[in-house]
C-alpha cells in the first residue's frame, strides 16, 4: 500500500472533523466510567459495580427529565441516585464486610433487572422508553472558540456533560496531586497500614471514594440517556463500566491517561461505525482491539516493573558490596 | 470387669456419636441459616415491591412456586433452566475454592459453546464418537479461554478479575465475528449451521412424546449431575482436591507445605474454565442446536451468584443453581400468566445476595452495641454514628 492511499484512508476514516467530533462524543461516557474506576482503584478498591451504577444513573436521569422536562434536573436526580447506590454499595462492602467483587457482580445483575422492571412498572413499556417529555441536553456553542476555523468545529458544539467531563478530568488530577484529600486517597491505596499510622481514617476515605465513583458512573449514565441518545434502553450501558476499568488500567491510573485511552476507545468506536458499510475489515476486530491492547499493556507494564525493581535491587547490592 | 467397661465405652461412644452428629447438624444448620434468613428477608422485601406494584404477594409467590415445581411440566422447565447454571455454578465454585475469582465464566461458557457447535456441525461421525467429541471440544475451548488469564495471574501476579473481564469481551466479539462471517449459514441471520443429528443431546420429548410436552428439557442434566458427582468426589476424597482446597485457603502455606503451586493453581483454573465451556456446549447441543449470535447472556454471572448462594461448595452450589433455575422457570410462567416482569426474580436473587452479605451487618451492629454499652440500641447508635461527623481533636 503506498503512502498516499494510507493518507487518504486516514483522512477519510480518522482525521476529519466529523470523525473527531464523534470520537470526543463517544469517549465521554468512557472517560467518566474510567474516572469511576480510577477513583476507587487509587484508594485500593477493585470496583466492578460501575456497569450497574451507570445503568441506574441512566434510568434516573430519564425519570428526572421525564417528570420535570428539564435535562439538568435529570442530571441532578442521576447524581443523587449515584450517591445512594454508591453509598449502599460502600455500606455493604466496606462496613458490613461483604466481598466487594461479590457485591459488584450482584449489583450489576440487580441493576439490569431492576431498571427493566422499573421501566415496565413506572413507564409501562418494555425494551425502550422514549417520550417527547424527556428533554435531552442541547448543544452549547462556546462564543469565541466556535469561530476558530477547524478547532472551533472540534472543540465547540457539544452538550453540557461533555464539557463537564473534560473539566472533571482536570479537577481529578488537581484533586489527586494538589489537595490533602487526594494525597490521603493515594496513601490509602498504596499502603493502608502506613496511612492508618499517619492518622488517616482509611475506612472513611474508601467509603467516600466509592460514593464518588457512584457519582462518576451516574454522570456517564445520564450522558448515555440524555446526551448520546434521548430515552432509556434496556442494558444501554453496554459494558461501559467494564471498559472504564480497562481504560483506567491502560491509562496507568492517571486521569489524563484515562482521558487519552478513552479517546482511543472513542476512535475505535467511530472507525467501527464508518467501516461498517465498507467491509475492509470486520468491525469486530476493531472493537476487540482496546481489550486486547489492555491485556498486552498490563503484561508489558508488569514485566517492566519487575525488571526495574530487579535492576534497582542489583544496583543497591553492588553499592553495598562496594562500600564494604 | 471387662464386660462393664466395654459396655460403658460403647455407651460413651454412642453418646459421642450422637453429639458428633448433633454438632454436624447444627453446623450445617448454622451454615444454611444465613442463607435461609437471607431468602426470607429477600422474600419480605420482594413482597413489599409487589404491594407497591399492586399485587398480592401471596398469590404471586404461590404462582411462582407452582410454575417452578408445581407440575411435571414445571419441573422439566426448571430442569432445562437449571442445567447450564449447574455447570457455571460448579465452575465458579472450583475457582473460588482454589482462591480465584473467575469472572470469566461468561466468556468460557460461550467459547466452549462455539467450539462444540463447530465440531457438532462440521464432522460426520457416528453418535458414540460425535457427541463425546463435541463435549470434549467444549471443555477444551473453555479451558483454553481460561488459560491466558490464569497464566497472567500465576506468573505475573496480575489480578484475574480485570483480565477475565477483558477476555469476556474478546470472546464476545470473536464469536460475533465467527457467527457473522466464517461460520454463517444464511445471509439473513447471523447463526451457524445446525448441528448434526449425531451430535445432539436428546430432549425428553424426543424419547417419549408424552413425557415433557412443550419443554426443551434434555438429557444434559445427567451430564451436569455427573460433573457434580465427579467434582464433589475429587474435592472430598482425592489428593488433588485437597491440594486445590489448601491453595485456596492459604497459598503461602501450601507452597511451604510442598505443593506445586503452578500445577495445582493452573490446573484448578483450567478445570473451572473447562466445566464452564462444557456447560456452553451442553446448552447448545441440548436446547439450541445451533449457535445464534448473542443467543443468551448472563449464564456466567448467574453461575457466580449461584455459587455464592450455595456457600461455594459443590453440593451447595448445585442446589442453589437448581433453586435459581426454578425461580427463573417460575418467573417465566408468572410473566406469561400475570404480566409481572420476569426480572423480578433477578431482583429477588440480588436481594438475597445483599442480605447474605448482611451477615456482617448483624455482627457490625452487635459490635456497636458492645461499644456503647447499651444493649438493643445498636441500630440507633449506628444511625447516629452515620450522621454525626467525627471530631479528630477528641481522639488525639
Amino acid at each position: 500500500m503506498d503512502t498516499s492511499v494510507l493518507v487518504d484512508i486516514l483522512q477519510r476514516y480518522v482525521f476529519n472533523v466529523a470523525n473527531l467530533q464523534g470520537m470526543l462524543r463517544l469517549s465521554t461516557p468512557v472517560i467518566l466510567a474510567g474516572l469511576c474506576a480510577l477513583i476507587t482503584a487509587r484508594a485500593g478498591i477493585l470496583n466492578i459495580a460501575g456497569e450497574g451504577m451507570i445503568l441506574f444513573g441512566a434510568w434516573f436521569a430519564v425519570a428526572g427529565s421525564y417528570y420535570t422536562q428539564n435535562s439538568y434536573v435529570g442530571l441532578a436526580v442521576a447524581i443523587l441516585s449515584g450517591l445512594v447506590v454508591g453509598g449502599l454499595f460502600a455500606l455493604f462492602s466496606l462496613k458490613f464486610g461483604a466481598n466487594i467483587i461479590v457485591m459488584g457482580i450482584a449489583i450489576n445483575i440487580f441493576a439490569v433487572s431492576a431498571t427493566i422492571f422499573m421501566t415496565r412498572i413506572v413507564f409501562g413499556v418494555a425494551g425502550s422508553f422514549m417520550h417527547p417529555n424527556i428533554q435531552g441536553f442541547s448543544p452549547i456553542h462556546i462564543p469565541l472558540i466556535k469561530d476558530i476555523p477547524i478547532l472551533g468545529g472540534i472543540l465547540s458544539g457539544y452538550t453540557f456533560p461533555v464539557y463537564l467531563t473534560w473539566l472533571l478530568v482536570l479537577l481529578t488530577t488537581i484533586f489527586l496531586y494538589r489537595t490533602p484529600w487526594g494525597i490521603h486517597l493515594r496513601a490509602v491505596g498504596e499502603s493502608p497500614e502506613a496511612a492508618r499510622t499517619q492518622g488517616i481514617n482509611v475506612e472513611r476515605v474508601r467509603f467516600l471514594s466509592v460514593m464518588a465513583s457512584g457519582v462518576f458512573a451516574s454522570l456517564a449514565g445520564s450522558y448515555l440517556s440524555l446526551g448520546h441518545m434521548v430515552g432509556f434502553f434496556d442494558q444501554m450501558s453496554a459494558g461501559r463500566g467494564f471498559i472504564g476499568m480497562a481504560v483506567n488500567t491502560f491509562g496507568g491510573g492517571e486521569p489524563v491517561g484515562v482521558f487519552l485511552s478513552s479517546l482511543l476507545f472513542g476512535l475505535t468506536d467511530t472507525i467501527g461505525f464508518r467501516l461498517q458499510g465498507e467491509r475492509i475489515i470486520p468491525i469486530y476486530f476493531i472493537s476487540m482491539l482496546p481489550y486486547f491492547v489492555t491485556l498486552i499493556a498490563l503484561t508489558y507494564f508488569t514485566i517492566r516493573k519487575a525488571q526495574v525493581a530487579k535492576a534497582v535491587f542489583k544496583k543497591k547490592a553492588a553499592q553495598a558490596e562496594a562500600e564494604r | 470387669m471387662p464386660s462393664k467397661t466395654t459396655k460403658t465405652s460403647v455407651l460413651l461412644k454412642s453418646s459421642q456419636m450422637f453429639k458428633l452428629i448433633l454438632m454436624q447438624l447444627s453446623g450445617l444448620f448454622r451454615k444454611s441459616l444465613n442463607v435461609i434468613m437471607a431468602i426470607l428477608a429477600a422474600a419480605v422485601v420482594g413482597s413489599i415491591l409487589m404491594l407497591i406494584v399492586g399485587r398480592n404477594p401471596f398469590v404471586v409467590y404461590r404462582l411462582l412456586f407452582q410454575n417452578a415445581f408445581g407440575s411435571e411440566r414445571a419441573l422439566f422447565i426448571t430442569m432445562q433452566r437449571a442445567t447450564p447454571l449447574i455447570f457455571t455454578a460448579i465452575s465458579s465454585s472450583i475457582a473460588f475454592r482454589t482462591g480465584v475469582f473467575n469472572v470469566g465464566v461468561e466468556g468460557q461458557f460461550f467459547i466452549g459453546a462455539i467450539a462444540g457447535t463447530f465440531v457438532g456441525y462440521a464432522f460426520q461421525l457416528p453418535m458414540i464418537l460425535h457427541l463425546p467429541l463435541s463435549l470434549l471440544a467444549g471443555f477444551l475451548g473453555g479451558a483454553a479461554w481460561a488459560y491466558i488469564p490464569t497464566l497472567m495471574r500465576q506468573k505475573l501476579g496480575i489480578s484475574e478479575i480485570i483480565t477475565t473481564i477483558m477476555t469476556n469481551y474478546i470472546a464476545t466479539f470473536l464469536i460475533s465475528w465467527l457467527t457473522n462471517y466464517p461460520m454463517r449459514e444464511t445471509p439473513l441471520v447471523a447463526e451457524t449451521p445446525i448441528v448434526q443429528n449425531t451430535a445432539r443431546i436428546p430432549q425428553f420429548v424426543n424419547l417419549n412424546p408424552n413425557l415433557a410436552k412443550g419443554t426443551q428439557a434434555h438429557l444434559g442434566i445427567f451430564i451436569a449431575l455427573a460433573v457434580v458427582i465427579i467434582t464433589w468426589y475429587i474435592f472430598k476424597y482425592t489428593k488433588l482436591g485437597y491440594q486445590w482446597r489448601m491453595v485456596g485457603l492459604s497459598a503461602l502455606f501450601s507452597e511451604f507445605g510442598g505443593i506445586n503451586m503452578d500445577k495445582t493453581f493452573i490446573g484448578g483454573m483450567l478445570v473451572s474454565g473447562g466445566i464452564a465451556g462444557l456447560g456452553g456446549v451442553v446448552e447448545i447441543l441440548g436446547v439450541w442446536r445451533r449457535y445464534k449470535d448473542l443467543f443468551a447472556t448472563g449464564f456466567g454471572f448467574k453461575g457466580n451468584l449461584a455459587s455464592l448462594l450455595g456457600g461455594q461448595s459443590i453440593i451447595g452450589s448445585t442446589i442453589a443453581a437448581i433453586f435459581y433455575g426454578g425461580l427463573e422457570a417460575g418467573a417465566l410462567g408468572l410473566e406469561w400468566s400475570t404480566g409481572i416482569p420476569r426480572q423480578l426474580i433477578d431482583i429477588v436473587v440480588g436481594l438475597i445476595i445483599f442480605f447474605m452479605a448482611a451477615q456482617g451487618m448483624w455482627s457490625f451492629l452487635n459490635k456497636l452495641k458492645l461499644k456503647n454499652g447499651k444493649p438493643g440500641e445498636g441500630m440507633m447508635a449506628f444511625v447516629k454514628r452515620m450522621f454525626t461527623p467525627k471530631r479528630k481533636e477528641e481522639t488525639l
